[in-house]
């Protein structure tokens, strides 16, 4: 259970996370540019996560949201900073149990992952705007639940679910195939179990 | 005692078996000029921040044996203690910016505030810096929006303001254009007559051997010799360590001119040793006699460039009025940083568009053509691999062009086997490129486009980052594919690399053509060179040192003929 | 260097307030409202933030991301006008569409609360320098490493967009489309996203040896450059925020009385 949650707090961790923050917002970016139907903008916070382990993970996901939220007036984006945590730290813990080794492991780990999302996300989105995810398929689900006379919980879940779950599997499927190519030199860096051996 | 001691000193990365440093033993003095060579990957980075403790604190692997500096044991001393002796600067001007920091007095503030210097204390030292530095003027801009030259400047002031005893560089200007390392080379020899340590690792040689007052050959990991320059440059076997020693000790072997005439020869290693020898040295020499490429010679023309002008925005242009032929010899841009070099050939990639102009290729429009169909025909390698690489093997990264273009999976193969072997990377075949060094994934950024058999390859600054066998490779590159009927256009800033492998010559200045024509006269018309800020090969200017009239571009125009 | 914060440079009363006091006025016009439980107290606090953006000429920034929200709170009038359980009272149709005025009432809630959040935050966001902020933090005993987290990002990211061209032109020279249909345009993605990736991981190594050397990980207490203390304007307009505070409740338990 320690080594699960064990983080190094070493310079190295530190500038992690602004470069997977950075790697979020130009995933967002690439995603629009290329005119895609995603978001994509959790892609820095599972490498984060995956790196560092879950408190890094986390760490990457709120701040992304907290200082996007207090720079560029997004406070929708604030709201989120709990479910970005989430991920962060969903996608760090099932990295340290070991499944983003194998493409099945990381299919859960995506499992786990939107379904962190839209756990942390429905509360919020009936707290704040009595249901609606602002993306329009999500809130078209939304619409049809209250229109048949569902419970606003199971509509907005239902609405997150339809938003958030096919986002994170591309999401993780795209972070698989690059965490397996990141270079040893680096992955090195956060490895855990790393005593200096002594060659005298 | 010594103020720094390496006693065998041994490290292993982490998940590797071979030492990246083994037995490396050495002592320097107080207020010494250390420089350490050797081919790359002969562990002289590794041995650099051995000295500030991040082999092994923040590396961990395997360490053994022990490095003095002042007493204090580097691989036991915490690296914020550490730095407060032991200051280190490296290759990439950009990634040793704090990254947090909005102006230049901020940035070379920084280290001080974080080891709780008074504010007082800070300011005067910040100030005292920028100033011999010769960076005051840019204190309040934002330090990401300086040149490689400058930023590179303000990295050394914010080690210098820390006042450490020992500055260790590591290669700080190979990753900068000329101008840019004259500016941090003028610094290096301020620095040389303060009396602070210096230990410097470089490629360029006649640098060190100026500056030098022992220098450390290093391979494999391997400490090969520690002694004089003048010794170690001397030696019969640099080339086995992938050592080119300086022009200056290579002319004077070939004449065989050397200090003393005892058993070790020593050759001379700058160009003041050569001068002081200089009677010597024959009366006279005629130096190079024929043409590998005349202007005036009637050649079928690849690229007709009709009254190009571009700009980015509409008000300042970077490329006026510039019309140009260029056919099939080997031809090298040059020109400083804001020249228009880049523009230049990415107009002719069709990467970006002429706002008048037009250019043909093959006596055909390309401004019809979008970049992804120009790609089989015109290849262009970028400067930075890393803009491009993403896929996890070094096969499959080279084979990503040649199936876009519509190849099947077959001659892809064959044709990626064929482009690695050109570069010299075969062995790396399953490698992941990002496991591989910088000057390695050029070669490999290289061979994903050579892949493609263009007809024309557009090379931007392939010399950077490459030692003196990853120069070699490049000029057999050059040479082969000429040969196969490649068009071979290169930006570069390494005169003595455009003397010897390329034919033509174009000079830029300001977006407009300065000077165009065989090398033999390009780099004898010192106007247009002045007026680029620009300098000659190094043998030009030392043949003008020893009077000699006629043409000299390279070593071996010495042997070329007329010896008297 | 294009930046990604909206801070407008500009020498206003706001942009000298401390960025405490300005956090201060977002949680203080939040939850006015919400401890009131009025409408009408959502017309107050957005009443002081117009005052608040006009009085430091921001008004112009403000528009855009006032039409941005309009979306969103648009979205939350259909459906709930439309389909909220609890309607029953038809206030109006258009056409076969029929909205009932209980889901609107809701909705008009959610829409001000949407609203009062946007400009408090504008208030905030657009006269304070992030710079000026970390420091601030740091200075009230925030780690110094978070604060580099945070300063970083601001540097960091429009280094990492002026690589998006540069990568978008050395795929598209070897022959790689990024338009057409959404496959091709899927395809792409990869391709693209992974050198920034790498390279900006590979980059992280170095800038930790940076870092590192420059005494990053030192124990010593951190000299700051300028010092920043809440001067007379902070603590006078802190205080009418605590006594609207203190308002908004006396109201609440009075309505309740």
């Amino acid at each position: 259970m320690k080594q699960l949650f064990k983080t190094k707090w070493n310079a190295a961790c530190f500038v992690l996370i602004p470069a997977c923050i950075g790697i979020n917002y130009l995933g967002k970016l690439f995603a629009s540019v290329l005119k895609l139907p995603l978001w994509l903008d959790s892609i820095g916070t599972c490498i984060g996560g995956i790196l560092g382990g879950p408190i890094i993970g986390g760490i990457c996901g709120a701040a992304n949201n907290l200082i996007f939220g207090f720079t560029t007036g997004d406070s929708i984006t604030l709201v989120y900073a709990l479910t970005s945590l989430g991920i962060g730290a969903a996608v760090g813990i099932m990295a340290r149990l070991g499944h983003m080794k194998t493409l099945s492991g990381a299919l859960l780990t995506a499992c786990v992952a939107g379904f962190t999302a839209v756990v942390i996300s429905t509360p919020l989105n009936l707290i704040f705007w009595g249901g609606t995810t602002g993306n329009i398929w999500g809130d078209a689900v939304f619409a049809w639940s209250q229109a048949s006379g569902l419970p606003v919980i199971l509509g907005s879940f239902l609405d997150e679910v339809v938003v958030d779950i096919p986002d994170k599997f591309i999401t993780l499927l795209i972070v698989f195939t690059i965490v397996k190519g990141l270079p040893r030199k680096l992955t090195s860096l956060y490895e855990l179990d790393d005593e200096v051996v002594s060659l005298d | 005692m010594a103020l720094i001691e390496v006693k065998q000193l041994k490290y292993r990365y982490p998940h590797t078996e071979k030492l990246a440093l083994d037995g490396i033993d050495f002592t320097v003095e107080k207020g010494e000029f250390i420089g350490v060579i050797g081919e790359n990957k002969a562990g002289k980075s590794t041995l650099c921040q051995a000295f500030v403790g991040l082999v092994p604190s923040m590396f961990r692997g395997a360490y053994g044996g022990k490095l003095f500096v002042d007493g204090m044991e580097a691989g036991k001393t915490p690296v914020a203690e550490l730095c407060r002796h032991v200051g280190l600067v490296f290759q990439n001007p950009f990634n040793q910016l704090s990254g947090a920091k909005e102006t230049v007095f901020e940035e070379v503030a920084f280290g001080l505030q974080n080891l709780g210097i008074p504010r007082g204390e800070i300011i005067r030292r910040v100030e005292d810096n920028l100033a011999r530095l010769d960076i005051t003027e840019y204190r309040n801009r934002n330090p990401f929006d300086l040149s490689g030259g400058q930023t590179q400047r303000v990295a050394i002031a914010s080690i210098l303001a820390m006042e450490p005893q020992v500055i260790v560089l590591d290669e700080p200007t190979s990753q900068l254009d000329p101008q840019g390392s004259e500016e941090v080379f003028k610094v290096v020899e301020a620095l040389k007559h303060t009396g602070i340590t210096v230990l410097m690792v470089e490629h360029k040689m006649e640098k060190l051997a100026e500056y030098c007052d022992k220098i450390l050959l290093m391979h494999e990991g391997k400490q090969i010799a520690y002694d004089t320059p003048e010794q170690i440059f001397s030696r019969d076997d640099l080339d086995k360590y992938g050592i080119q020693p300086p022009v200056y000790t290579r002319v004077s072997k070939t004449l065989n001119i050397s200090k003393s005439e005892w058993e070790n020869k020593e050759y001379p290693v700058t160009l003041s040793q050569i001068v002081e020898l200089k009677e010597d040295f024959p009366k006279k020499l005629t130096g190079r006699t024929r043409l590998e490429y005349r202007g005036d010679e009637k050649q079928e023309e690849l690229f007709d460039i009709q009254d190009l002008e571009f700009g980015y925005t509409s008000q300042k242009l970077v490329i006026q009025n510039l019309s140009l032929q260029l056919s099939k010899n080997p031809t090298a841009l040059i020109g400083q940083n804001g020249a228009g070099k880049t523009t230049l050939v990415k107009l002719l990639k069709g990467l970006l568009k002429p706002n008048s102009g037009r250019i043909l290729l093959n006596g055909e429009d390309i401004s019809g053509k979008s970049v992804a169909k120009l790609a089989g025909m015109v290849g262009y390698v970028f400067q930075n691999p890393d803009d491009q690489i993403f896929k996890t093997r070094v096969m499959d990264e080279v084979m990503v062009g040649p199936l876009h273009i519509g190849m099947s999976k077959e001659m892809a193969t064959e044709k990626a086997r064929w482009a690695l072997e050109m570069v010299g990377m075969s062995h790396w075949e399953q490698e992941n490129p990002y496991d591989l060094d910088l000057s390695e994934r050029k070669m490999v950024a290289i061979a994903s486009v050579i892949a493609m058999e263009p007809k024309v390859l557009i090379l931007d600054e392939p010399t950077i980052a490459q030692d003196d066998r990853g120069r070699k490779v490049l000029g057999s590159i050059i040479k082969k594919l000429s040969e196969n009927g490649v068009f071979v256009l290169a930006i570069l800033h390494d005169m003595d690399f455009v003397a010897e492998y390329f034919d033509r010559v174009i000079v830029m200045a300001h977006g407009e053509v300065i000077s165009d024509g065989p090398k033999e006269s390009v780099f004898y018309e010192k106007e247009s060179l002045t007026l680029a800020r620009l300098e000659q090969p190094h043998m030009a200017r030392l043949c003008e040192a020893l009077d000699y009239e006629g043409i000299f571009l390279t070593v071996e125009d010495l042997k070329d003929k007329g010896r008297e | 260097m294009k930046s990604i914060s909206l801070y407008v440079d500009q020498d206003t009363f706001l942009t000298r307030l401390h960025s405490f006091s300005k956090l201060y006025y977002i949680v203080v016009a939040i939850i006015i409202p919400l401890i009131g439980g009025s409408l009408g107290l959502y017309g107050l606090c957005l009443g002081l933030s117009f005052c608040l953006i006009i009085a430091g000429r921001i008004v112009k920034r403000v528009l855009p991301l006032i039409a941005f929200s309009f979306t969103i709170i648009l979205t939350v009038f259909l459906i709930h006008g439309l389909f909220n359980q609890e309607n029953e009272q038809i206030l109006f149709s258009l056409g076969p569409l029929i909205f009932y005025q209980e889901g609107l009432l809701y909705a008009t809630k959610i829409g001000l609360n949407i609203l009062n959040m946007l400009l408090a935050f504008a208030v905030f966001v657009l006269t304070t320098r992030p710079a000026v902020l970390v420091d601030d933090l740091e200075q009230a005993g925030f780690s110094p490493r978070f604060g580099y987290m945070i300063s970083s990002v601001f540097q960091i990211i429009p280094q990492m967009m002026g690589t998006m061209n540069t990568i978008m032109d050395a795929q598209r020279s070897r022959g790689l489309e990024t338009e057409g249909n959404l496959l091709v345009r899927t395809r792409a993605f990869i391709p693209l996203i992974s050198p920034v990736v790498n390279s900006s991981l590979i980059n992280t190594r170095e800038r930790a040896i940076a870092l590192e050397v420059r005494g990053f990980d030192s124990k010593q207490k951190k000299t700051f450059l300028q010092d920043h203390k809440l001067q007379r304007e902070d603590k006078l307009f802190m205080a009418f925020m605590t006594i609207l505070l203190i308002g908004s409740v006396i109201w609440r338990i009075t309505t309740w009385l």
